[in-house]
């Protein structure tokens, strides 16, 4: 088998149109979902490296008991800011801005429906996290990773760090509304001929499922933001006790943002591994039906959850038993997710590549946090491990397992589209070894260190304690992890100018971005496809085999090579179809 | 190749469990929280090792097929991937046992909440008649949402508060947390609210084999109690009461730690339980009761006398 190089678009050319580097301001201005999908990749994966620093920094301080490093202020300014540095300038906008780039591929659109919307949102993010970073400068915000009152009344804030953080935030949260509105729109009106509902990819069902998410939580977390800020600055009282105000129910708006953020990032995490795997392991996904089901349940399930935060707080039992009903009701669809993914893999020939690899250690590492989740939705286990180390370290395991491996996933599977260049494999599989033994070492630790009672966001533990040793451990075991997210990083950054060129489809996926030249022009498509089935470049293929074998045309733009085509045609998914002439 | 790579699997997997066979014994006490010392302590230490049980079998399986697929689907020259889907019924047979599972949990959830918000009045050597006669006084004859709201009225004139506490019966202490420490009031006999005329800073005393009802709330930002050895955590939250209970079975110190950030000196907000003997109690509480009143008579003093203290001019 001579590995002959073939045009993966086996119909239609366009190479004619010239390649055209864009400049900054074109970059930064252009409305393009492309071009603003990669606003927000970038803004994402920066805040990425920031977040690992951060984490470096906290974990520096940790190292050894009463720890004089990092004094107590700034260790709580850098605590405030790493939490949402993770979770809504990292994870929220990648899985935003990948939606943003493939899915108008997936789904065969030109375009998007509300450009300009679109890009709003991403401005809205990079100005949130420029004033939450800006605030640097002056007083950054202290408060705790989710500014409760009435720590973040003006009473005990009164620096301006907090109203950075609440316009940062806030700014960030309106750019993920309006980048979903444009998202779900696009989604319900521009699909390609003959691409139901029921034949849009997993990923592109994660993000629809997603932006709806945003639509319901997003404005939760604006109204509680606008609230705290009436609070500090315009004497209103809706969070102070001391005049009859609610601080709790500050907790429970924010709780339930941030689980819809927290279920944001799975719904992302499974969305990449539900189009990796069948990819890689040159199978039909299991059942796409399963994945459209088990999605919007994993979003409805983790909002109605948000009280799972909150098993401490003087609110009614029965509010807890509710919460522990919804959090364990998630182990049905969330467990059908993994089930799809590795009855995926099961029974296929899998491909060792980088987007497989960090696929399954993704999965990996987010079954740990998973079953750590498991365990403190138990409301007892939640009085004993909330707010400790152990359960933080599940939210870091989720993020590191989504967002971060998951993340370098689809990096891997489609940065050939994104840039035209395949990343480099070696650097990719030294760093996910780092990340792995960095992740599961600094799980343990931590856990440990939780059981025994040392709670999350201390600036020094104390002598005496049991902690001593698990703290040097998580410590460098964090090292490690930052070592290796940053070598990946550091990989994507090299890879972006520098990777072998890939071709258009260098993964034989079933899916339309595929179709589309690498990077693809504005237009996306020439030809917008005719879609008969889930997978419909498989169609594709098949017909331009069936045609070349009719007319004994053995030119290899025809007939895709074995090697470079490595997809045989699957059993249809969607046995009600046929394959055919698909190309309108 | 097939055989092989399975048998690799099988040693890797078998190196594995001895490893962790080896190890679970040897190690207990590094996975093992922090010992019980309270009746609801050692109802969430079972809760604990259940779910820890769980959780781990789910991460197993989950990590054992992945590692399995990776390494036994391996792409091979020989190999045609399994052109094959979800048949019919396929994703119910697996939601099953998911919802079986989900179902066990969720009842040995709720009876595990219940067992640790039951308050344990029952002691070593009851007091005839004592135990009920004083939970109807502080309305406890059904046990209260614990740590739940119910705002419960600033504890009323206990009489197992003050002076010898009857063996078994409750004794109602009242924690109060500001940045950054703790201040308990031992409510005396008459008192309806503050000022309390005994209390401690920091270090709670408590007579051992007696069960104790904590209020918590806060002066100002949002505060965690939590001793590990004595319960779960409850949040101390302004304008509002929690309620959580213990009955310690030693004598000793037990320590705790705030664990909901409340500002800079989050970290050093430090909790110590020492549980004493009932005499030790009450001796405790007529000692600072005196060095209290000694104190506050002395400051009104200096204050009739318009004088300063440390340079201070009192109001």
């Amino acid at each position: 088998m001579t590995p002959t190089i073939a045009p993966a678009r086996p119909e239609l050319v366009t190479e004619g149109i010239p390649a055209r580097r864009a400049g900054w301001i074109e970059r930064a201005t252009s409305a393009d979902h492309k071009s603003v999908g990669l606003l927000y990749l970038g803004g994402a994966f920066a805040f990425l490296a920031v977040a690992v620093t951060e984490l470096v920094l906290l974990r520096l301080q940790l190292i050894v008991p009463e720890n004089t490093l990092i004094n107590p202020v700034l260790f709580d300014r850098i605590s405030s800011t790493s939490a949402v540095t993770a979770v809504l300038l990292f994870a929220l906008p990648l899985a935003i801005g990948l939606y943003s780039y493939v899915v108008p591929l997936q789904i065969g659109a030109r375009g998007v429906a509300l450009p300009r919307v679109n890009l709003l949102g991403a401005w809205l993010y990079l100005g949130g996290a420029a004033a939450i970073y800006a605030s640097f400068a002056w007083r950054p915000p202290e408060a705790g990773f989710a500014a409760m009152p009435p720590l973040s009344n003006l009473l005990y804030s009164p620096t301006n760090g907090v109203d950075a953080w609440i316009l940062g935030v806030g700014m960030a949260v309106l750019g993920f509304v309006c980048s979903s509105v444009n998202m779900v729109t696009t989604l319900r009106n521009m699909r390609a001929p003959g691409m139901a509902w029921r034949r849009v990819p997993p990923f592109s069902l994660a993000g629809a499922v997603t932006s709806c998410l945003m639509l319901v939580a997003g404005p939760v977390m604006l109204a509680a933001l606008t609230m705290l800020m009436i609070d500090r600055r315009f004497d209103g009282i809706f969070f102070n006790a001391i005049q009859n105000g609610a601080p709790l129910y500050y907790q429970h708006l924010a709780w339930i943002f941030f689980n819809a953020a927290y279920a944001a990032i799975l719904i992302f995490a499974f969305g990449v591994a539900l189009e990796v795997a069948p990819t890689f392991a040159r199978k039909p996904l299991f059942s796409l039906r399963a994945a459209a089901i088990c999605l919007p349940a994993v979003a409805a399930l983790a909002v109605l959850a948000w009280m799972q935060n909150m098993y401490t707080a003087p609110i009614p039992n029965g509010f807890r038993i509710f919460a522990m009903v919804v959090s364990l009701a998630l182990v049905v669809p969330v467990g059908l997710l993994f089930v799809n993914v590795i009855a995926t893999l099961w029974g296929g020939a899998l491909r060792p590549r980088g987007a497989l690899l960090f696929a399954v250690g993704g999965m990996s590492v987010l079954s740990l946090g998973l079953a750590g989740e498991l365990m403190y939705s138990v409301i007892p286990v939640g009085w004993q491990l909330d707010n400790t180390t152990a359960a933080q370290v599940a939210t870091v395991d989720v993020l590191v397992g989504s967002g971060v491996l998951c993340g370098f996933a689809a990096l891997h599977y489609w940065l050939p589209k994104l840039c035209g260049r395949a990343m480099a494999e070696g650097p990719a599989k030294a760093a996910l070894a780092l990340i792995l033994v960095g992740a599961y070492a600094f799980d343990a630790f931590m856990f440990l260190a939780g059981v025994k009672g040392q709670p999350a966001d201390i600036y020094k533990f104390f002598q005496g304690q049991g902690l001593d040793g698990l703290n040097v451990g998580a410590s460098v075991a964090a090292f490690v992890l930052a070592a290796g997210v940053l070598l990946e990083l550091a990989n994507a950054a090299w890879s972006w100018r520098n990777g072998r060129a890939a071709g258009h489809d260098p993964w034989g996926g079933a899916t339309l971005e595929w179709f589309a030249l690498s990077p693809p022009p504005v237009h996306n498509f020439d030809a917008v496809p005719d879609v008969r089935s889930a997978t419909p470049l498989h169609d594709i293929r098949e017909f331009v085999r069936r045609r070349a074998a009719a007319t004994g045309d053995r030119s290899p733009q025809a007939a895709p090579a074995p090697a470079a085509s490595p997809a045989p045609e699957p059993a249809r998914a969607d046995p009600g179809t046929e394959g055919g002439a698909p190309v309108s | 190749m097939a055989t092989r790579s399975l048998r690799v699997l099988a040693a890797l997997v078998a190196a594995l469990a001895l490893t962790l066979a080896l190890a679970v014994p040897a190690q207990a006490s590094v996975i093992a929280p922090r010992a019980a010392h309270s009746p609801n302590a050692d109802d969430i230490r079972v809760a604990y090792w259940v779910m820890l049980a769980v959780a781990a079998v789910v991460f197993v399986a989950i990590n054992g097929a992945l590692l399995f697929a990776l390494v036994r689907f391996r792409e091979r020259r020989s190999r045609r991937p399994a052109q094959v889907a979800a048949g019919r019924g396929a994703i119910l047979r697996a939601a099953a046992p998911l919802a079986l599972l989900a179902a066990a949990i969720l009842a040995f959830g709720v009876i595990k909440t219940d067992d640790a918000r039951h308050v344990a009045t029952a002691s070593a050597e009851p007091a005839a008649g004592a135990s009920g006669a004083l939970l109807a006084q502080v309305g406890l004859a059904n046990p209260p949402s614990i740590p739940g709201v119910s705002t419960p009225p600033a504890a009323t004139g206990v009489p197992g508060a003050g002076g010898a506490a009857p063996a078994g019966g409750p004794v109602v202490v009242n924690a109060v947390g500001q940045q950054w420490l703790w201040r308990f009031d031992y409510p005396q006999p008459g008192e309806q609210g503050p000022p309390y005329s005994t209390f401690s800073y920091n270090l709670l005393v408590v007579p051992v084999g007696t069960t104790v009802i904590l209020n918590v709330t806060s002066v100002d930002v949002l505060h965690r109690f939590f001793v590990p050895a004595l319960g779960g955590q409850v949040d101390a939250v302004p304008g509002q009461t929690s309620q959580t209970w213990f009955r310690a079975d030693h004598e000793g110190v037990y320590g705790g730690q705030s664990t909901s950030y409340s500002g800079s000196g989050y970290s050093v907000m430090r909790i110590w339980v020492k549980v004493v003997s009932p005499q030790a109690y009450a001796a405790f509480l007529k000692r600072k009761k005196a060095e209290i009143a000694k104190a506050q008579g002395f400051v009104k003093q200096k204050i009739s006398q318009q004088a300063t203290v440390g340079g201070v001019k009192l109001p």
